[in-house]
């Protein structure tokens, strides 16, 4: 499988090696900073072509990767979908659910396949809680709470703190765990939310989420874009008969450097040191869902769902009023 | 000699305060009184203080002040004999199940010239304190918002009914958060929307699991769990836990996070020993300074009102399904 990467910044540069592993030979890379697309580009001997939308009408690729700002990701989902190109996104899928609308339209006329990176279904510590929970070992779940955060991202022009582009620490970090909530949990009923949205400009901003789900649990979310440095994973399960509780910081390797540490990284992602990175595991399961071995973990409405829990919170921290879906 | 009388030993905190009692100079423990005759007697025979059977006697015995451990329901009556009697009074929380009565008790104290507090221990935790000095301070600039819990093992009995409690978890554990806030920020809450049920230990006929969003004067935005969601296995109680998000930083709290962790075959599991400041005892000793200089104790009868207003609060909204301005 050919693949054409449109996003050559942080995450672009991130798949491409997952992707490569995974058996997609990287041919092209389109970036508007066109150093970044070459730089991506020399390590996969692939060519650079300027314009993401020529990209996705390039003949020789099969598959398009979007690792763009959340809200360009549909205007270039319907591009792919039109030159029968398979495609992955990174999430969250769209930036409202109109765009979601019609993405999804153009994939499902084209009949191509799109895959949402929602990655925290593939990462260890979330698969190990969800079997924990489908085994029955705490018994029926009842209650959760979970927390995402640290340090606010910029990203290539500060994209990350323009609310109309990113959503926020809701739409772009905290719906990891809203689409595993979900995942586990079942469909949500509704959604209250607050929010700090109003000092995204000063790097600052913090979401308290709580779902009510169809199940009857109840499930409560906090994300973090106002901490000043660090970034951290926490869950906690109660069932009737016990429960579960992970905390990212209590991880097997801390090191601390002495002298001068590097300038604050565009973005931060967790580590996990394993020997599958979840991003490969993603990536494997979008090739065998190309080669028609198996259905995929996402599917393009799970995607969708995540987005309408992410705006639903928004929604509610606006009116201060519960969102019922 | 500060003589004090214990009304009720339902609440089992009544124990730790019959314990911190006996820590302390110049106070004596001189009078127990139980409307279970029987639990009165067991009690008192075990911390070697008188019991009376009549609460007339009790209250006539001497004693300058009374800590009123009962079941919730009853706080009010219970003030009410011993606030008549003249006695300066550390009620249990939550001061009561109503704002109704709640404020009828605080009116009553004013009334009559006795203190009235409201057992909030957690604002004699070091870590707590600690933290709101370096707010008081300005080392976090404006509080934006905070992420905070209160969860607790199932305790049973009296508190899962609610004839007795008045509610749940919610009920139970709303209020030492909620006063630790306002105590911390000096502001009040105006708004509330409260998700709540029995999800953990079905049948017990209220609710276990309480999650809040409040919101304080000046638009301060607050989630707070309420539960009675700790596994039996788990290795305490519980905790108070606050992330607290500010101009100028970010704070947490685990209030009794000074603990060894203690791994003893007999029990076969893990259990949190904690070896900070006992705050019970800087609850009490609180108590006799506040009867020694004539002044409601720190926490007083106002603040376990403000309290009582949230959890109220919060159940209209878990009923309507709406937020609520409080």
């Amino acid at each position: 499988m050919r693949l054409g990467i449109i996003g050559c910044g942080v995450l672009g540069r991130f798949h491409a090696p997952c992707a490569v592993k995974a058996g997609f030979k990287v041919v092209a890379c389109s970036d508007p900073v066109r150093a970044n697309a070459e730089l991506l580009a020399a390590e996969h001997g692939a060519e650079v072509i300027d314009d993401a939308m020529a990209l996705c009408a390039s003949d020789n690729i099969d598959v398009v990767a979007i690792c763009t700002p959340t809200h360009v990701h549909a205007a270039f989902v319907i591009e792919a979908a039109k030159h029968g190109k398979h495609i992955f996104c990174e999430k969250p899928f769209c930036r409202t659910l109109a765009q979601c609308d019609d993405a999804l339209a153009a994939v499902k006329k084209a009949g191509v396949k799109l895959f949402v990176g929602h990655v925290v279904r593939y990462f260890q510590e979330f698969c190990a809680m969800k079997q924990q929970i489908d085994e029955g070992k705490i018994g029926k779940p009842g209650f959760v709470r979970t927390f995402r955060g640290g340090q606010s991202p910029l990203g290539e022009g500060s994209w990350f703190r323009d609310f109309e582009k990113s959503g926020g620490v809701t739409l772009d970090c905290i719906i990891h765990d809203f689409d595993w909530l979900r995942y586990a949990f079942g469909d949500p009923e509704r959604v209250f939310s607050q929010n700090l949205r109003e000092r995204i400009d000063e790097g600052i901003d913090y979401a308290m989420v709580t779902f009510r789900f169809k199940s009857g649990v109840i499930a409560t979310v906090t994300g973090s874009w106002a901490h000043p440095t660090g970034f951290k994973v926490k869950a906690e399960i109660c069932g009737d008969n016990g429960m579960i509780t992970y905390d990212s910081s209590e991880a097997p390797i801390a090191s601390q450097l002495r002298g001068a540490g590097g300038a604050a990284p565009g973005v931060v992602l967790p580590a996990s040191p394993v020997n599958d990175s979840p991003y490969y595991l993603e990536w494997a399961d979008f090739q065998g869902w190309l080669q028609d071995k198996h259905a995929p973990r996402v599917t393009p409405e799970d995607a969708v769902w995540a987005v309408r829990m992410g705006l639903g919170a928004i929604e509610s921290a606006e009116t201060g009023q519960p969102v019922t879906f | 000699m500060t003589k004090l009388g214990i009304m009720s030993f339902a609440h089992m905190h009544a124990y730790s305060y019959a314990a911190s009692i006996k820590q302390l100079n110049d106070v004596e423990l001189t009078a127990a009184w139980d409307d279970d005759a029987a639990r009165g007697k067991t009690v008192s025979a075990q911390f070697n203080v008188p019991y009376f059977d009549s609460l007339d006697a009790f209250l006539a015995s001497g004693i300058d002040g009374v800590l009123i451990c009962s079941e919730n329901i009853k706080h009010r009556a219970m003030v009410e004999a011993a606030a008549n009697a003249g006695k300066w009074i550390l009620c249990e929380k939550p001061l009561a199940t109503t704002i109704e009565d709640a404020q009828y008790m605080v009116d009553l104290c004013k009334k009559k010239g006795v203190g009235l507090g409201t057992a909030f221990p957690c604002r004699h935790v070091p870590p707590l304190v600690a933290v709101k000095n370096e707010i008081a301070d300005g080392k976090y600039g404006q509080i934006y918002a905070a992420t905070c819990t209160n969860n607790g093992s199932f305790p049973g009995g009296w508190f899962a009914d609610p004839a007795q409690s008045g509610g749940g978890a919610t009920m139970d554990h709303t209020v030492h958060v909620a006063d630790v806030l306002r105590w911390m920020l000096g502001k009040e809450f105006t708004h509330v929307y409260c998700e709540c049920d029995n999800l953990i230990r079905h049948g017990i006929g209220t609710d276990d699991v309480g999650s809040l969003h409040l919101e304080m004067e000046g638009g301060v935005k607050i989630a707070h769990v309420a539960s009675w969601n700790r596994a039996k296995s788990f290795p305490t109680w519980g905790d108070v836990t606050m992330e607290i998000i500010g101009e100028k930083g970010v704070v947490t709290v685990d209030a009794f996070n000074q603990k060894l962790n203690l791994y003893n075959d007999e029990v076969m599991k893990t259990q949190w020993v904690n070896w900070g400041d006992n705050s019970d005892l800087g609850l009490v000793r609180d108590f006799v300074e506040s009867i020694r200089e004539r002044r409601d104790p720190i926490a007083s009868g106002l603040d376990g009102l403000r309290a009582v207003e949230v959890t109220v609060a919060a159940y209209k909204s878990a009923e309507s399904k709406r937020r609520v301005a409080i």
